[in-house]
């Protein structure tokens, strides 16, 4: 133990340096956590369908009270989708077509059986789908048909079903898992096809096939069915989003839009993690300022070893670098111990994460890592400075 | 360096006093490298005052300190530290110890400082001067004339071109103030030093170049 430690330890008052060592790690803690947090969560929020344009937008009447009595229909006539098209907003429209005929589907994974249902399928133009064309064609006639799952099938696959069973979760890179055995029978014909699940659309909710395949389908199923469409697709021009808000909320359309729902959570999540990393910061702040007081009221007791050391020859920089260290050392193990609660508190929420969006990548711990050494250094560096002026001081206060 | 010029200097609060007698204040003098010089004075002449301007911790003073020819009013906190290292030692009249460190780590504070003396050098002048036993001894438990011999020792673990000793053996008795006067004369030759002694009176019997009455 050097002497110059060994003289500059008097008067070191444990309690403070512990007390500024949990503020200070409370502070850090807090902080790390929300930003990692946010960083970690926010992909939830903001991951886009791969399948679907986010200035795409999803139209249908709205069903109320009175439509259910009267009877009255909610899909829109050729005359409505005109007077959308000619409309400045929308760059492009398309319909919904949905099958004529009965469809029975068999949805199993790696073997195991898991759906047994008589469903329907929807189509859009192949222009609305943005996915390579050649994984999204069918051929009249031919077996494998081309699908696009509703997410929320997988997610209550994955939280129902999965748990229970013992099964593997499916996230997007095992979609081949999925077994899909269609039925369809009408107008006297009777075939079996199989669905290729091409992934999942968050923005869809519905079973998504190519539109080829619905038309040689809906022809030759049902030759005879045709109903109007109930849901419109556009693509809204974003300069024009106001016209578009007062023409849809005019016409007493709905949109089927939950980007305007992620909007809302990620704000307030946003706003939430702020308060937060705030609330972190203020508390770090002030862990801060005890250990600058503590330091100050260190070096006001031991003035005047101070300054015989500097006055037999020692430089400034060498008097003050033990409490230097000392602060860099009570920061260093402020942020080891952060991160490595940190560590233990994310595995233990990502794992919740995860079960929830199989498809979030797993993230690191990256952000907290750079937010952290971030914070060390600066307040290290305000440390190192403040106790540096004040064995200045102590140099000066002979002039 | 080689030499210390003190031209016109007058300490602030003596400013308003017009016969001030002496051969130091308001005067033009020079110290000399090699050189041997005892001031004398009464207390409250500023004997410490003037120690405390040559090693640069107070600068409340009109006129100029040329250290070499460069006013020292210019020295950067560098320089000071330089100069207290290498150049100038001082023994303080209230003497600086620690007195939560044994004597020897009072001196070795020093020596870590500098690595001017070897540790067999230090117990050897320890033991010239009567404290050996004190080695391991808190400073704070030591009176006040083994604490001189201590910070005489220390004074002495650095490389120096002048040793300024304020009032260095007020507390000792003559055999021992003796004994400090060789072990420092022999260092200060050893160097080619000067020294500069301060005294209100009692004071070491070496052959001074100079007397000078501030």
């Amino acid at each position: 133990m050097s002497l110059v430690w060994k003289l500059l330890k008097q008067h070191i008052n444990v309690a403070q340096f512990v007390g500024f060592f949990f503020a200070n790690l409370f502070g850090m803690f807090i902080v790390l956590l929300g930003y990692q947090f946010y960083e970690d969560v926010m992909p939830v929020f903001t991951s886009q369908d791969s399948f679907m344009r986010n200035d795409y937008v999803i139209l249908s009447k709205k069903i109320g009270m009175g439509s259910t009595v009267s009877g009255r229909s909610n899909a829109f006539t050729n005359d409505e989708i005109g007077d959308l098209k000619r409309q400045v907003f929308a760059t492009k429209v398309g319909k919904f077509t949905s099958t004529e005929y009965k469809v029975d589907a068999h949805m199993g994974i790696n073997g195991t059986e898991i759906l047994n249902s008589e469903l329907f399928f929807e189509s859009i133009p192949d222009e609305f789908i943005d996915i390579p064309l050649k994984n999204w064609s069918y051929k009249p006639g031919a077996r494998e048909v081309p699908i696009i799952l509703p997410r929320s099938y997988i997610a209550m696959y994955n939280f129902g079903f999965a748990q229970s069973h013992s099964l593997p979760k499916i996230s997007d890179g095992l979609v081949g898992m999925i077994d899909f055995n269609i039925y369809i029978h009408g107008n006297g014909h009777q075939q079996q096809f199989v669905g290729k699940v091409i992934g999942f659309s968050n923005r869809l909710s519905t079973i998504v096939v190519p539109q080829a395949f619905m038309d040689w389908s809906n022809a030759y199923f049902a030759p005879d069915g045709h109903s109007d469409p109930t849901r419109l697709i556009l693509q809204v021009d974003n300069s024009a989003d106001q016209l578009s808000t007062k023409y849809i909320d005019r016409k007493g359309y709905e949109v089927e839009n939950d980007q305007l729902q992620t909007e809302k959570t990620t704000y307030f999540l946003r706003m939430m993690v702020s308060l937060v990393m705030f609330v972190g910061l203020i508390i770090s702040l002030l862990s801060f300022y005890i250990l600058m007081l503590s330091i100050y009221l260190l070096v006001q007791k031991n003035a005047e070893k101070l300054e015989n050391l500097l006055l037999i020859g020692y430089s400034p920089g060498r008097v003050a670098a033990p409490y230097q260290w000392l602060t860099i050392g009570l920061n260093v193990g402020v942020l080891l111990i952060a991160w490595l609660a940190l560590f233990f508190l994310r595995g233990y929420y990502m794992n919740i994460i995860e079960t929830l969006f199989p498809e979030i990548d797993g993230g690191t711990m990256f952000p907290a890592i750079i937010l952290g050494i971030g914070l060390f250094v600066l307040v290290s560096v305000f440390n190192i400075i403040a106790i540096r002026r004040k064995i200045i001081s102590i140099w000066k206060r002979k002039e | 360096m080689n030499s210390i010029r003190l031209v016109s200097v007058v300490p602030q609060v003596f400013a308003q006093q017009n016969n001030l007698d002496s051969e130091i204040w308001n005067q033009d003098i020079k110290f000399e490298k090699g050189q041997v010089y005892l001031i004398e004075a009464d207390s409250g002449k500023g004997k410490s005052t003037f120690c405390s301007y040559i090693v640069g911790y107070r600068h409340d003073y009109a006129g100029k300190v040329l250290i070499d020819d460069q006013n020292a009013l210019n020295f950067k906190v560098q320089d000071w530290v330089d100069l207290r290292q290498n150049h100038i030692s001082h023994l303080f009249q209230e003497l600086r110890l620690f007195p939560e460190l044994t004597a020897f780590e009072n001196v070795e504070i020093k020596n870590k400082l500098t690595n001017f003396k070897s540790e067999a050098q230090i117990k050897e002048w320890f033991d010239h001067l009567d404290i050996a036993d004190k080695l391991d001894a808190k400073v704070g438990r030591m009176s006040f004339g083994q604490q001189q011999r201590v910070a005489m020792i220390r004074a002495l673990v650095q490389p120096f071109e002048f040793l300024l000793a304020d009032e260095p053996i007020s507390h000792l008795d003559d055999s021992n103030s003796q004994l400090m006067g060789e072990i420092l004369m022999e260092e200060a030759k050893a160097q080619g030093a000067g020294v500069i002694l301060t005294s209100i009176g009692k004071h070491i019997a070496l052959n001074y170049d100079k007397t000078l009455r501030l």
